[in-house]
C-alpha cells in the first residue's frame, strides 16, 4: 500500500472555537493508482493534501507513506520525505522566476545532495520527458502557462518520488493546455506513477481512475471511474491548436510565480458541458 | 545543499537586486575602508616616529635627580667629577655628558637673541649624533680647561650673524665673550631637536659662569641591550656618591616603548570609532535581509515543499548576508588601502596596509554578515511552508 491513512483528525485551535478540518479520515491508495480528490472549498481537501504532502501534521491518527509513518517525524524527517517521497505540482506553478527551467528542475536534487553533473543530466531527462527539450534555458516568463506547468511536473518527477501530488494543476490553464497536462499525468500513471490530484472540475477528475469526495471534513464518497477520459483523445476532439484556441500553449505567463488568477467560471462551464455530452 | 551552490544562489540574488545590494553594503564598505585607512595611517605614523627616534639613537639615556622622592634639588645632585667616575665604574657606558641649561642673551655680529645656553661635555656631539656644518665641536680639553668656546646651532647662527660666517668670530653670552668654533647643521628630524635656537658651551665653562647647577647626565650605552643595565649601575654609583639624593633614569628605548603604546592606543580608539560605523552598516544589512526574507516568503515555501530543511534555508540566507558583507569588505578594503596610500604619499609616510589588517577586515566583515544575518535567516527558516506558499 502506497498511502495508508487511518483515523486521521486535524483540529485548528487558532480561533475561539476549535475547527475540525478533518474528521476520522480513512483512505488507502495502492501503488500505481491515479486518484482525484474533489470537494467544495472548506471541505478539508486542502488540509488533507497538505498532510499527504508532509507540509502539515495531523492532530491525531496515522499516515503511512510508502511504509513510513509520517505523523511522527520531526522537521528534518518531514523535509526528507517531501524531498524523496513526494513530488508537488501546484495550481500557480510555483517556479522561481529568476531561474531557468533547468535550474528550477535541479532544485529538489540540490536538497537531495546530488552533484552538478548528475543534476543537469537528470533534469534534462525530466524536461525531455515532458516535451520541453528545447526550452531548458528559458525562464518562466519566456514560457507559456502550459509549458510552465510542464516544467513544474518535471521538477516533481526528478527525484523519482513515491507519489505525485497535484493541487489543481489545470486550474490556471486553458482547456487545451489543461488536457495536455492531463495527458502527461496519464502517461506517467501508465508507466507506474502513483498520482493524487485535487480538482473541483469533474471533467478533470474523470481522467483519473478513482474519485474521492470530501465534505465538511469527512471523506464522504469513494467511487471508481469505469472508463476514464483519455486526454489524447480529448485533444484530438479539440482539433488543431490554432482553430479552437489560437493562444493555446502560447499564453505567456509573466510573473508565473505570483500569478494567482481565480479559476475561470466559463472554462469550467464549458468543460462541464463537454463532460455531459459524453 | 552544498556551500558552493549556496554561494551561487546568493550571488544570483545579489545580482538580481544590484542597486539595493550596493546600498545595503555601503555601510560595510565605508566602515571597512575607514578601519583599513585609519589603521594603515596609524601604522605609518608610528613607523615614522620610530625611525625618527632611531635616528636620534636607540641606546641613549639620561639620569635626572628624582624630584618626587626628595626635596627640591639642591643643585648638588651632580658634580662634574661624576662624569669621569661613572665612565670608569660602569663598563656599559660609551659616552657621557653633564648637561646644564639656562636662558641668556647671545649676541653675534648682527643681532642678539635670548636663547638657550647649554653646558655640555665634548662627548655630547657623539651622543646626539650632531652634524657639524662648519668648524668643529669643542674638545675634551676645551671642556676640562673650561675654555670660552661655543658651538651654535644653525638657527641661532643665522639669526645673530646673518650671512656672515660665525666660526672664528666672537659671541657674547651675557657679557662674557666666547669664540665660536662650530655650527650644528639643521637636522632633518621631525621631532624638533634641531629647530630651536641653542648655544653649546663646555660644561666647565658653564658652571664657572652660572654656578654648579648640573641639570642631568646624558649618555649612550655601548649597545641597545646594555642601556638598562648601564643606567641602573650609574644610578647606584651616583646614590653612593651623593647620599642625600635619589635619581631617576630615562632611556630612548623606554620612550620608544611608550610612544609605541600611545600610537597603539590612538589607533585603537580611532579604529573603534570606525568600528561603530561597521556596526551601523551591519544593522543596515540586517534590515535589508529582513525585507528580502519577507519578499521571498513564497520562494522559501517552494524550497521547503521541495525538501529544504530549516538548516538549508538558514544557511542560504546566512550565506547571502555573508557574501554581501564580504563583497562590501573587499570593496572597502580596496578603497581604504587606496585612501591610506594617498594620505601616506602626501604625508610622506610609508603606506602600511599589512596582510593582517586585510585578513582582519575580511574576517570581520564575514562575522558581521553572520551576526546580523542570523536573525533574518532564522526568521526565514522558521516559516511555515503552508503559510509561505499561500503568500503572494
Amino acid at each position: 500500500m502506497m498511502i495508508q491513512v487511518s483515523g486521521l483528525n486535524k483540529i485548528y485551535n487558532s480561533g475561539e472555537h476549535p475547527v475540525h478540518a478533518l474528521i476520522e479520515v480513512n483512505l488507502e491508495v495502492k501503488a500505481g493508482e491515479f486518484v482525484s480528490v474533489m470537494g467544495p472549498s472548506g471541505s478539508g481537501k486542502s488540509t488533507f493534501m497538505n498532510i499527504l504532502g508532509g507540509l502539515d501534521t495531523p492532530t491525531s491518527g496515522s499516515y503511512r507513506l510508502d511504509g513510513i509513518e509520517i505523523s511522527s517525524l520531526d522537521d528534518t524527517g518531514m523535509a526528507k520525505v517531501r524531498n524523496r517521497k513526494i513530488g508537488f505540482v501546484f495550481q500557480n506553478f510555483n517556479l522561481l522566476p529568476r531561474m531557468t527551467a533547468l535550474r528550477n528542475v535541479e532544485m529538489p536534487m540540490l536538497y537531495a545532495g546530488l552533484n552538478a553533473r548528475e543534476r543537469v543530466k537528470k533534469a534534462t531527462t525530466a524536461l525531455e520527458r515532458v516535451g520541453l527539450a528545447g526550452r531548458i534555458d528559458h525562464r518562466p516568463n519566456q514560457l507559456s502557462g502550459g509549458q510552465i506547468q510542464r516544467v513544474a511536473i518535471a521538477r516533481a518527477l526528478v527525484n523519482e518520488p513515491a507519489v505525485l501530488l497535484a493541487d489543481e494543476p489545470t486550474g490556471n490553464l486553458d482547456t487545451r493546455s489543461g488536457e495536455e497536462i492531463m495527458a502527461i499525468f496519464q502517461d506517467l500513471n501508465r508507466s507506474g506513477a502513483t498520482i493524487v490530484l485535487v480538482t473541483h472540475e469533474l471533467d478533470i477528475a474523470l481522467h483519473t481512475s478513482r474519485i474521492i469526495h470530501f465534505r465538511d471534513g469527512r471523506l464522504e464518497a469513494d467511487e471508481k471511474v469505469e472508463n476514464p477520459l483519455d486526454a489524447v483523445e480529448q485533444l484530438k476532439k479539440l482539433g488543431p491548436a490554432h482553430q479552437n484556441s489560437p493562444r493555446s500553449g502560447e499564453i505567456s505567463a509573466p510573473g508565473a510565480l505570483t500569478e494567482a488568477v481565480p479559476h475561470s467560471q466559463t472554462l469550467s462551464a464549458e468543460q462541464g458541458r463537454k463532460g455531459d455530452a459524453r | 545543499m552544498s556551500l558552493l551552490e549556496s554561494i551561487r544562489v546568493a550571488l544570483e540574488g545579489i545580482r538580481a537586486n544590484k542597486l539595493r545590494s550596493f546600498l545595503t553594503t555601503l555601510g560595510i564598505i565605508i566602515g571597512i575602508a575607514a578601519v583599513i585607512a585609519v589603521v594603515a595611517i596609524g601604522q605609518g605614523g608610528r613607523a615614522v616616529l620610530m625611525s625618527e627616534m632611531e635616528k636620534v639613537g636607540t641606546n641613549i639615556f639620561a639620569i635626572y635627580p628624582d624630584w618626587q622622592s626628595g626635596e627640591q634639588p639642591s643643585g648638588r645632585s651632580f658634580d662634574l667629577s661624576d662624569v669621569q667616575v661613572l665612565k670608569d665604574k660602569v663598563p656599559g657606558i660609551s659616552d657621557l655628558s653633564a648637561n646644564s641649561v639656562t636662558m641668556d642673551d647671545v649676541r653675534g655680529s648682527k643681532d642678539k637673541k635670548y636663547s638657550q645656553v647649554w653646558g655640555v661635555s665634548a662627548e655630547y656631539e657623539h651622543i646626539r649624533k650632531l652634524n657639524i656644518k662648519n668648524g668643529h665641536f669643542f674638545s675634551k680639553e676645551d671642556d676640562s680647561l673650561g675654555r670660552r668656546v661655543a658651538v651654535l646651532d644653525q638657527a641661532l647662527a643665522e639669526e645673530i650673524f646673518g650671512r656672515s660666517e660665525p666660526v672664528g668670530n666672537k659671541v657674547s653670552i651675557g657679557s662674557t665673550p666666547y669664540l665660536v668654533v662650530g655650527v650644528v647643521a639643521k637636522g632633518d628630524s621631525m621631532l624638533g631637536f634641531s629647530e630651536e635656537a641653542r648655544a653649546f658651551i663646555p660644561s666647565r665653562s658653564w658652571t664657572n659662569m652660572f654656578g654648579p647647577y648640573i641639570n642631568n647626565l646624558e649618555g649612550s650605552a655601548v649597545s641597545r641591550e646594555k642601556v638598562q643595565e648601564a643606567m641602573d649601575q650609574a644610578v647606584k654609583v651616583l646614590e653612593r656618591r651623593h647620599r642625600d639624593n635619589k635619581y631617576i633614569s630615562y632611556s630612548m628605548e623606554q620612550q620608544m616603548q611608550s610612544a609605541n603604546k600611545i600610537t597603539g592606543i590612538m589607533t585603537l580608539i580611532i579604529g573603534a570609532i570606525a568600528g561603530i560605523s561597521l556596526f551601523v552598516g551591519g544593522i543596515g544589512v540586517m534590515n535589508i535581509m529582513l525585507v528580502s526574507v519577507t519578499e521571498r516568503t513564497r520562494e522559501i515555501g517552494i524550497r521547503k515543499a521541495l525538501g529544504a530543511r530549516r538548516k538549508d534555508i538558514l544557511t542560504q540566507f546566512l550565506i547571502e548576508s555573508v557574501v554581501l558583507c564580504v563583497l562590501g569588505g573587499v570593496i572597502g578594503m580596496i578603497l581604504g588601502a587606496g585612501g591610506a596610500y594617498l594620505i601616506a604619499k602626501v604625508a610622506k609616510w610609508p603606506p602600511l596596509v599589512s596582510w593582517w589588517t586585510a585578513l582582519l577586515a575580511f574576517t570581520f566583515s564575514a562575522a558581521i554578515g553572520i551576526v546580523f544575518g542570523i536573525l533574518p535567516a532564522n526568521k526565514a527558516a522558521k516559516m511555515d511552508p503552508i503559510e509561505a506558499l499561500r503568500r503572494d
